[in-house]
């Protein structure tokens, strides 16, 4: 070697590669593609180690089938498991989609270096914008604001969806409804009859939103499409860019900075994010 | 660094004595214009004078194509083992560049993440370099890695009548004192060895001008006429990533065996030059040109790893112009950047 190496952790020298044995506890079917899963690491020692940040992944292996990353989408205050809301869309998802309550399945990480910086945002207007399944990731970081509530000024969710049907975590928002210290806005592009709320997309919301931009974050996920148009809304309204924060999705194979495969110019998405503000992501050519 | 001298008349037998007493890696003849690392058992075998680096380079000892990073049993429980395979190795012959190739390697996999199946092979591979002659397609020297400071334990420089070793580790120095007879280099042998590498390095015809291309990366980011002339051939078949000394991009698979209880989460070399290298559950494919993807290769290979890391991530080896089906050259491409934002 052409130098030493300095362990950050020595009592951690195994591989990073090696997935740590966990149970699906609970399955719960929220909408027709996506389920929500609850974690338990099988030995008590990993669940107690477990301490994830709002916005970080974990890799999942579906044991004999291969590896994918997901975002956690629980409280990150809650010790006794966390959740993953999951569409049946790849490999992975669709075995995780077959599999029973109770089934064993392996966890890698939490990862990301960049999650949502809930510190940065205390004092701070909270603006959230998700569209689709981008609610889940968001829904980590809705879950400590709310157990944290008195460190933040307003609060307010615009969430888009498809249809009706689509719409995720509908008892999370009806929760959110019944507090008055929270505001929601859900749109569809596709109303069905009984349909009473905004039609449209998300972006669509953005204008009618008064919090002042200088003490206002926003926090934005949702399908790569998305982001464009909401970075203008958001521009349009000099929403500062290192306090807008999005969280982007690419290919992982290893969520540890090795396989390469996220790399957006000079920044791996798996170490260096997947949270960016939108100040890096200015700085980074093709991230949107 | 210690230096020392070694006559022409103890080099076989110092080898023939690694070649028995370990695992001994090093150059043999292919075919004719082809050398390779592999398993050298008898001196006969082994091919110093090789011309045409070695396809794939000497990284396949530490990374290699395809390596089960971890085993598992499914049962009522499931047992989750890592795979770390660790033997001491010595790798002959190997030159300058490539130990530079591999110098990049070891920083980034214990950047972050410290990955223990490079390190653990890395800390076992006992490596003695010589120089070997460059390819017309070699631009080493403008990428500053003609020369290797570190990561070997030996190198040995053939003057006309002796070697010039310099030790780089105590390990070396051990295998040395046990397997040959040396003496302290001294000003003569510094001299000779001064003057080998100024004509060493006059052997390398090809240059490129790097500083400019890292100068005008950004400028011409987004020329996409440029990047699209770049490219204008690209298969898109991967073969430079396979060649390169210092890729590493890699694909993890889960592997069932026939059983359906024992498997193997296996890594094997990915290349960023395919189609699906930026394709994720859903079908969305976040890099679907090859113009977008070759300059995501060059600027992997020559600006990101300058920033984080202070060297650029190719050592000038030459092979990917070699391997390239479309006739694509980087060399070519680097010394164009110039022309391209001065018109």
């Amino acid at each position: 070697m052409a130098f030493d190496i300095k362990y950050k952790d020595k009592s951690n020298k195994s591989s990073i590669y090696v997935p740590e044995i966990a149970r699906i506890n609970k399955i719960q079917q929220i909408s027709p593609t996506e389920k929500i899963f609850d974690i338990v690491f099988e030995d008590d020692k990993n669940q107690n180690n477990f301490n994830f940040e709002p916005g970080q992944f974990v890799e999942l292996t579906v044991f004999g089938l291969g590896e994918a990353p997901f975002s956690i989408c629980s409280n990150p205050e809650n010790k006794d498991f966390f959740q993953l809301c999951i569409r049946d869309v790849g490999n992975v998802s669709g075995a995780l989609h077959r599999m029973k309550e109770g089934s064993k399945i392996g966890i890698r990480g939490p990862y990301g270096n960049g999650y949502f910086p809930y510190e940065k945002m205390e004092n701070q207007n909270i603006l959230l914008i998700a569209g689709g399944l981008g609610l889940a990731p968001l829904m980590s970081l809705i879950k400590y604001i709310l157990h944290h509530r008195e460190d933040y000024k307003e609060v307010m969710i615009i969430y888009g969806a498809v249809n009706p049907e689509n719409i995720l975590f509908k008892d999370d928002i009806q929760y959110f409804s019944s507090r008055n210290d929270i505001s929601i806005c859900v749109t569809v592009d596709n109303p069905d009859a009984g349909w009473t709320g905004e039609v449209g997309v998300c972006t669509k919301l953005i204008p009618r939103v008064d919090f002042p931009v200088e003490n206002t974050c926003a926090v934005v996920c949702g399908p790569p499409v998305m982001y464009k148009f909401v970075i203008i809304e958001l521009e349009k309204k000099n929403y500062y860019p290192e306090k807008v924060f999005l969280s982007l999705e690419r290919r992982m194979e290893c969520g540890v900075g090795k396989c390469n495969h996220c790399h957006i110019g000079d920044k791996l998405v798996c170490v260096d994010g997947p949270v960016f503000s939108l100040w890096e992501i200015k700085n980074l050519k093709e991230a949107i | 660094m210690l230096y020392k001298v070694m006559g022409r008349d103890v080099f076989k037998d110092f080898v023939k004595s690694l070649i028995s007493d370990y695992e001994f890696i090093g150059p043999k003849k292919k075919d004719k214009a082809v050398h390779d690392f592999v398993p050298i058992k008898d001196i006969s075998e082994l091919d110093i004078n090789y011309k045409r680096t070695t396809i794939p380079p000497a990284k396949k000892i530490l990374f290699p194509p395809d390596e089960k990073l971890v085993t598992y049993e499914v049962n009522e429980k499931i047992k989750v083992r890592p795979l770390i395979e660790s033997s001491e190795k010595v790798l002959f012959g190997i030159n300058a560049w490539d130990i530079n190739g591999m110098n990049f390697l070891d920083r980034f996999f214990v950047t972050d993440f410290i990955d223990e199946n490079y390190l653990e092979r890395r800390k076992k591979l006992i490596v003695i370099g010589m120089d070997s002659e460059p390819t017309e397609t070699n631009f080493s020297p403008s990428m500053d890695s003609e020369y290797a400071k570190d990561g070997f334990d030996l190198y040995l420089t053939e003057l006309k009548d002796r070697y010039f070793i310099r030790i780089n580790t105590a390990r070396g120095d051990e295998i040395l004192k046990k397997y040959a007879v040396t003496e302290d280099a001294l000003v003569k042998d510094f001299k000779d060895y001064n003057n080998y590498m100024d004509n060493y390095r006059k052997k390398f015809k090809l240059n490129v001008n790097i500083k400019d291309f890292y100068d005008n990366f950004e400028l011409i980011y987004d020329d996409d006429e440029f990047w699209k002339r770049v490219a204008k051939n690209c298969y898109s078949c991967g073969s430079c990533n396979l060649a390169c000394p210092t890729c590493f991009c890699f694909n993890v698979k889960d592997d069932i065996e026939l059983n359906l209880k024992d498997g193997n989460k296996t890594r094997e070399w990915d290349s960023c030059m395919l189609p699906e290298y930026g394709l994720v559950a859903g079908g969305l494919n976040f890099r679907p040109d090859k113009e977008n993807r070759l300059k995501q290769r060059y600027r992997c290979k020559l600006k990101t790893f300058f920033d984080k890391f202070g060297r650029y991530a190719c050592v000038g080896c030459g092979r990917c112009i070699e391997v390239c089906l479309a006739k694509i050259n980087i060399a070519d491409d680097i010394n164009s950047i110039k022309k391209e934002v001065s018109v």
